[in-house]
């Protein structure tokens, strides 16, 4: 569902990414990791289009982001560290617009208001401004936005930093019951533990290089974060 | 999914309250502007008629004057005959000409308040019936009145820019920008919603407003609905020329205050630094001769002629000798007078005729760079729908010179040849009949500014489009 083929970008002299290779298929869950600078966020912003490769090629679905960027954009459901909304207009209005441009039908207030509850958010709130959400609440109506959007595909940039242990616990309950209906999940994270717990696979980068990609379940918690410090050290 | 982000940009205008203020702005300073105006055009109206009433009531004076005459109840007195060519083509049969204010005048003062809009007709120039230093100064590109064209053209672009400055840099910077592109939407939809969004609300608005407003002048008067309609379409698209500009400027994806900074920028160089300088090099590059040179010289060909008295007659018919009456004999006062008055006017011709070269050289200059500012050309098509620009003024100076050499050709003779006038002849006397400037000569004019205003439009939007396409998120 995403792929990525010797997907490099450089900054200048300075190599953000270099020749990623990566294949992630339906109902998979890849956890990046990595410290920061190490070119997570580079990866999400390649899939989303949102930066122009130096070299390689992104696909989503089969269709090449920068050359099919609007048809790409349509199996992508993406949401950053903070969802950024508009704040003067309620959780509800923000889902029905963002709903509005993925371009599916239009869906009923009832049905809007089903995502919300899905994404956890308390239905007294749907009708409030933004502009009061807490960072967790801004969070589900990003939820509730790509479960409205039936994305086939999940960019998720450190989704659950900041969010306190029940909510972050709730966020990879949403996970699961996505990738089980087979939604491909690629989340940026620093969790080690949330990467072991909702992840099945994870892959560790370092200086733009994936170093690492194994499967959460071949490895044990205390193991998992052995190798990840070995492998940021030197 | 254009439908979609407009509703969702109408949703987000009313929750800012922005509208409502801005509608109130647009409300009062449309309302002042149309007030002001009307008080202008008012003023004018009175002031002609008050010239016709003066006219009325002198000729009809005259009337019976001259009746009285007839009847030997009154002998005609003083220091020359009023019965004669002189007095009665000099003073007292002398009409006005008077450029009547067009349909939509009281929506732009233009013009009319640095050029007279009648003249008291004599047998001399024209330019000397004027008072103090009205000959100079003759290109003004923006006035200051605060009338409607000044809403348009100063207060609504800033209205506009208020709206659009951050077009994008706000999303961007509230990083609802990443959210918007992580779905199958172009950037120029997206900005082609929130341009047409706002574009809408702010036309309509204004055109509520204007309708509204105007409905209370009762504009009459031939042409008042093309008029208005053109001065809808030039409001249109000098508002669409600000509102891709805003586009572009955004586009160059910096944040939000220096895009305004920016903007303001092309705000003051369009709106002000453009007509400031042309203003300026018009009058610096072809200066006319000042009203002092001018009299100056009128006092020096009159010393001259009355000293030379009898003599400057004689010359005066060796070059008109159709004049010169078939009896000969000693000149009377009013031939003599006429004479000299020709002569002096004959003597300060050349600075007349430099005068007029000069302002109609101002003018090809400013016609030439008008196009440099959408400003500019924006008040030149408001002032010719008001019939209050300067090519109203070229049409009714032109029409009061030949109504003035009518006036004239038919007096001259008349005096040398020591006509006394009799009541009956009182009514047929040459007379003005005002000409108003054909619609087409105003069409082609407007139609000329509005492509003026229109090409820099869109050779912006399509530099918008190409920034917008080379616009990355994460730069
Ligand atoms: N626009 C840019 N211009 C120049 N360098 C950039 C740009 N964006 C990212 N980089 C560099 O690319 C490298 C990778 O950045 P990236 O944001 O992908 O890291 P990350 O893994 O997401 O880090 P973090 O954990 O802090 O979010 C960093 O060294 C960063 O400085
Ligand atoms: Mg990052």
């Amino acid at each position: 569902m995403l792929e990525a083929v010797e997907l490099s970008k450089s900054y200048g002299a300075h190599q953000a990414l270099h020749r990623l290779n990566l294949r992630i298929d339906p109902g998979e869950v890849y956890c990046l990791l990595g410290a920061n600078g190490a070119g997570k966020t580079t990866t999400i912003n390649l899939f989303l289009n949102f930066v122009e490769p130096t070299s390689g090629t992104a696909t989503v679905n089969g269709l090449d982001v920068t050359k099919q960027a609007l048809e790409s954009k349509r199996h992508l459901a993406y949401i950053p560290e903070t969802v950024m909304l508009y704040k003067n207009l309620t959780g509800l209005e923000n889902l029905e617009y963002f709903a509005a441009l993925s371009g599916l039908p239009a869906y009923s207030q009832a049905e809007l208001l089903g995502f919300l509850q899905e994404a956890g958010l308390q239905a007294e709130a749907a009708h409030r401004r933004i502009g009061g959400y807490s960072k967790g609440m801004r969070q589900k109506v990003g939820i509730s936005i790509a479960l409205a959007k039936k994305a086939k595909a999940l960019l998720l940039d450190e989704p659950t930093s900041g969010l306190d242990p029940k909510a972050s616990n709730e966020f990879s309950e949403l996970l699961k019951r996505l990738s089980d209906r087979g939604v491909a999940i690629l989340m940026a994270t620093h969790d080690l533990f949330r990467a072991k717990e909702s992840g099945t696979r994870v892959g560790m980068m370092k200086h733009g290089r994936l170093m690492e990609s194994l499967s959460t379940s071949d490895i044990g918690h205390a193991d998992l974060e052995q190798l990840y410090l070995r492998h940021m050290h030197d | 999914m254009l439908f979609s982000i407009m509703r969702n940009e109408w949703r987000t205008l009313l929750a800012e309250r922005s509208l409502p203020a801005i509608g109130l702005l647009l409300a009062l300073t449309i309302g002042y502007g149309i007030y002001n105006g009307q008080a202008w055009v008012s003023f004018m109206r009175e002031s002609l008629a008050a010239t016709q009433a003066e006219y009325a009531e002198r000729t009809q004076k005259l009337q019976s004057d001259f009746l009285a005459y007839e009847a030997g109840s009154k002998k005609p007195v003083g220091f020359s005959d009023p019965r004669g060519a002189s007095a009665v083509g000099g003073t007292s049969a002398v009409p006005y000409v008077a450029l009547t204010p067009g349909p939509l005048a009281a929506l732009s003062v233009g013009q009319s308040d640095l050029y007279p809009y009648y003249f008291k007709l004599s047998l001399r120039s024209k330019y000397l019936t004027l008072s103090n230093d009205e000959i100079e100064n003759p290109v003004n590109l923006l006035s200051g009145r605060f009338d409607l064209a000044f809403v348009i053209v100063y207060l609504y672009p800033l209205l506009i820019l208020a709206l659009t400055y951050n077009l994008l840099s706000s999303e961007h910077e509230q990083g609802t920008l990443a959210m918007t592109l992580a779905n199958p939407v172009t950037l120029k939809t997206l900005m082609a919603a929130k341009v047409l969004t706002r574009g809408l609300a702010l036309t309509v608005l204004s055109l509520a407003i204007l309708v509204v407003a105007i409905f209370g002048l009762t504009l009459t008067g031939n042409g008042v609905a093309w008029r208005l309609a053109l001065w809808a379409v030039v409001m249109l698209v000098y508002g669409a020329f600000w509102f891709v500009l805003a586009v572009g400027i955004n586009a160059l994806g910096r944040n939000s205050s220096a895009n305004a900074l920016l903007l303001a920028g092309c705000w003051l160089c369009f709106a002000l630094l453009v007509p400031a300088l042309l203003n300026l090099a018009s009058t610096a590059m072809y200066p006319v001769p000042s009203r002092v040179e001018m009299i100056q010289a009128m006092r020096n060909a009159g010393k001259e002629a009355q000293q030379r008295g009898s003599q400057t007659l004689a010359r005066y018919f060796e070059d008109h000798p159709e004049l010169a009456p078939a009896g000969g004999g000693r000149p009377d006062f009013a031939s003599l007078s006429t004479a000299a008055q020709q002569e002096v006017d004959r003597q300060i011709q050349p600075i007349l005729y430099r005068y007029e070269q000069q302002v109609s050289a101002q003018q090809i200059l400013v016609d030439r760079f008008c196009y440099l500012s959408p400003a500019v050309l924006t008040q030149q098509a408001l002032n010719d729908l008001a019939g209050t620009g300067i090519g109203a003024y070229r049409h009714f100076n032109q029409q009061a010179d030949r109504f003035l050499k009518t006036w004239q050709d038919y007096f001259f003779p008349l005096i040398f040849a020591r006509k006394l006038f009799v009541s009956a002849e009182l009514a047929s006397l040459p007379r003005y009949v005002e000409v108003p400037e054909p619609g087409s000569d105003i069409v082609r004019r407007v139609l000329l500014s509005l492509a003026g205003i229109l090409v820099p439009t869109l050779v912006l939007t399509v530099w918008a489009i190409r920034r917008l396409n080379r616009y990355r998120l994460a730069a």
